[in-house]
């Protein structure tokens, strides 16, 4: 906040700003820029942009909205007046995507289109460090997961809450990308994924494991616990560790012990004594989680009597069928990590019977006796377990539906054929 | 005047020979199916049993493909290198069906048989290759000149305006739509006189082909720029349709075939009514010319 302008008559001017309660700060000047600004509640918002970048306005003023309402409801209020976004030039776009207490930059261009979500995406998490090392001031060269993991995570929830969680990227209505998804890809597809764990300080990580590991991993890993305890559960405990640890400075382990308290008042012993063995695994354990249904098997039944209804059954519709199927789903878990996971059964007939997993053992089977097969099997059928480093497998259906891969490989060709000819004179 | 006479001559011829339009419809089809239908194996083989192709339902999800892990890497590689593969193999296939094309359209061939058609492409096919790379050469060229370079030394000064960039790289499309027309009237009036002549001057139809378009300047490039009008909204048209089309049931993927495949029928008669467009154009002035 301003507090003081004083000329010395020779044409320089100092200027004194006053900020309480902040970990960092910065300062940015240039003639170019056009300043905007709006209200939400009792929060000032200034955008600095450059005047050529206006039609970028309204979406980024919108996104520092959607960021307060989402942290205020879910983890604290935003304790200062105001809130000052710069999004650079082009000329200064190293200076994009970073924070500072109070002030943060982020990152668009002149005609970005609107299904374009990436300048919402930085805003949201640029802003998102006022609280992830802003009030919860932990220190992010030891423990970067605590800052940009949990911040990632958090950025990840809100671009899904206001963009879609299947387009918080990109949306078209042909292509959609996820915000969330594409932080999940970062983890799961790393060829590092198993090299480390947010046990050591940053600067001991393995090489190249940096942005995986404090970024991508650490946000998955929270996406999965809010998976098995609920996102109530997980509100709360941002909510706990807000009030117990604004304006100090906790450490990963405060956070876990927050963590282990509110889930303990919420859902007592349901997960276990302590979440302990969720983070030991996950967070500081380098094994990963790959869950697979193995086998779909329908056996039918016969008994004696069955050569003589053979005739009878000619003659029957096969939705009258009166056979009757011992019927199993295999499952395994190929990963080192063990969660506890949903499982969905599906009968011929439509009924559908939910079981749980508690993930430790390597193989499990369900079985069941009935008049109708089983027709599929899903392993986590809600995409709770955001870890599951291979989705493709969670599942197995005796009635795959090929229509998606004809329709991709038909618009495929088509859109080959209009490329040939149009690159052909 | 002389332009709705050429659109309508070139109508009636282009209905005319919709044989050969069906025969590269077909022979398109079949070099994307070389790409297209071992991807759709490999795909099936990918997703093998799962149920994941629900997420697929509503259009591409990029998540869902990257779980394929290696399969992925070998689908890109084979794809990127297929890709190549189609588009050399299509730019011959091109070569011999303009040089039919081309000569099917001019008002010498009276009935169209396919064996006439195959026959006049056989004949001129290195001169029409010549033509086709040396004005495809001259187009990239002219885009490198006009587009890239600019932009490239703009950018490389190490503080590019955001504003002027955009005006720029506007500034510069805009010239390059201006001057594409004359490089495919260039192309065009090329093949055509090539194909009206019995031998193999690809130089002489080249230098023909710049002549005549600066010659009829502004009947020609207004001419070329109604076509190129009616080919962007079709374009525009396609895009609109295409991509937007979800169907979720096998029936509807069927339709979608058609579908596309009727429009792409379409683009390729607008393709050819450009030919015999710029036939006409040449025919009448060579008339006046007599």
């Amino acid at each position: 906040m301003l507090m003081k302008e004083t000329k010395d008559g020779s044409g320089n001017k100092t200027l004194e700003y006053r900020a309480e309660d902040i970990v960092d700060f910065a300062w940015t000047a240039w003639p170019g820029y056009s300043v905007f600004t709006d209200m939400w509640k009792n929060v000032k918002i200034t955008l600095l942009l450059p005047g050529d970048r206006k039609d970028q306005v309204d979406r980024q003023l919108q996104a520092v909205k959607n960021a307060l309402e989402y942290f205020s409801a879910n983890v604290g209020p935003y304790p200062w007046p105001y809130v000052n976004v710069v999004d650079p030039p082009a000329q200064g776009s190293g200076a994009g995507g970073m924070e500072y207490t109070t002030m943060f930059t982020s990152e668009s261009a002149a005609g970005m289109p609107s299904f374009v979500h990436l300048p919402e995406m930085v805003t949201i998490h640029e802003f998102g460090h006022a609280y992830f090392m802003g009030i919860l001031e932990s220190n992010e060269f030891e423990e970067p997961w605590l800052d940009e993991g949990v911040n990632t995570y958090w950025e990840n929830r809100i671009v899904d809450h206001y963009y879609g969680s299947s387009s918080g990227m990109l949306d078209l209505p042909w292509l959609k990308v996820s915000d969330s998804e594409v932080t999940r890809l970062n983890y799961v597809r790393s060829g590092s994924r198993q090299a480390s764990t947010n046990k050591p300080y940053s600067w001991q990580f393995p090489h190249g494991t940096y942005d995986m590991m404090s970024y991508s991993k650490a946000g998955v890993v929270l996406r999965t616990l809010m998976g098995i305890i609920g996102e109530e559960t997980m509100n709360e405990i941002f909510r706990e560790y807000y009030r117990r640890w604004a304006f100090k400075h906790p450490s990963g382990q405060d956070l876990i012990d927050v963590a282990n308290e509110v889930n303990t008042k919420m859902n007592g012993d349901k997960f276990g004594p302590d979440l302990n063995w969720f983070f030991s695994q996950t967070l500081f354990g380098t094994g990963i989680c790959d869950y697979r249904v193995s086998a779909l098997i329908n056996n039918p039944i016969r008994s004696s009597s069955d050569s003589l209804k053979q005739n009878v059954k000619k003659h029957k519709p096969s939705y009258l069928s009166d056979s009757t199927y011992n019927s199993k789903a295999e499952l395994e878990r190929i990963g080192d990590v063990m969660l506890p996971v949903e499982v969905l059964v599906h009968f011929s007939d439509g009924h559908e019977v939910k079981e749980k997993w508690n993930g430790q053992s390597r193989t499990k089977d369900f079985s069941y006796t009935g008049k109708f097969k089983l027709e599929w099997a899903k392993i986590d059928p809600d995409y709770r377990i955001a870890m599951d480093v291979n989705y493709i497998n969670n599942s197995k259906t005796i009635k795959p539906d090929r229509v998606p891969e004809r329709r991709m490989t038909d618009k495929f060709i088509s859109f080959l054929q209009f490329f040939m000819n149009f690159i052909s004179l | 005047m002389k332009i709705l006479i050429a659109f309508k001559y070139s109508v009636l011829r282009t209905l005319k020979i919709w044989k050969a339009v069906l025969l590269i419809w077909f022979s398109s089809l079949l070099t994307a199916g070389m790409i297209g239908i071992p991807l759709k194996r490999a795909l099936k083989a990918g997703f093998s049993n799962s149920t994941i192709t629900e997420r697929l339902a509503h259009g591409i999800r990029p998540e869902v493909f990257s779980d394929l892990g290696p399969v992925l890497k070998s689908m890109m590689s084979y794809i990127s290198g297929g890709l190549l593969f189609a588009i050399l193999v299509w730019f011959l296939l091109n070569v011999v069906f303009t040089g039919g094309l081309f000569h099917s359209l001019s008002k010498t061939e009276n009935k169209f048989m396919i064996r006439n058609f195959l026959g006049d492409s056989a004949k001129k096919f290195w001169s029409f290759l010549v033509i086709n790379i040396i004005m495809s050469l001259i187009t990239a060229v002219v885009v490198f000149i006009i587009i890239v370079l600019p932009v490239n030394i703009i950018t490389s000064s190490g503080t590019p305006d955001e504003g002027v960039l955009i005006k720029t790289v506007r500034i510069l499309v805009l010239v390059f739509l201006v001057i594409l027309p004359l490089l495919l009237l260039a192309a065009d009036y090329a093949r055509a006189w090539q194909a009206a002549h019995s031998k193999n001057e690809c130089f002489r139809a080249i230098g023909f082909g710049f002549g005549n378009t600066f010659r009829t300047l502004f009947i020609s490039w207004t001419a070329m720029v109604a076509i190129l009008i009616v080919q962007v909204l079709f374009g525009w048209l396609v895009l609109s349709i295409l991509p937007a089309y979800i169907p979720e049931k096998g029936g509807g993927v069927f339709l979608l075939f058609l579908l596309s495949q009727f429009l792409f029928f379409v683009k390729i008669m607008l393709k050819v009514w450009r030919y015999g467009s710029v036939t006409s154009l040449m025919e009448q002035k060579k008339a006046k010319a007599g």
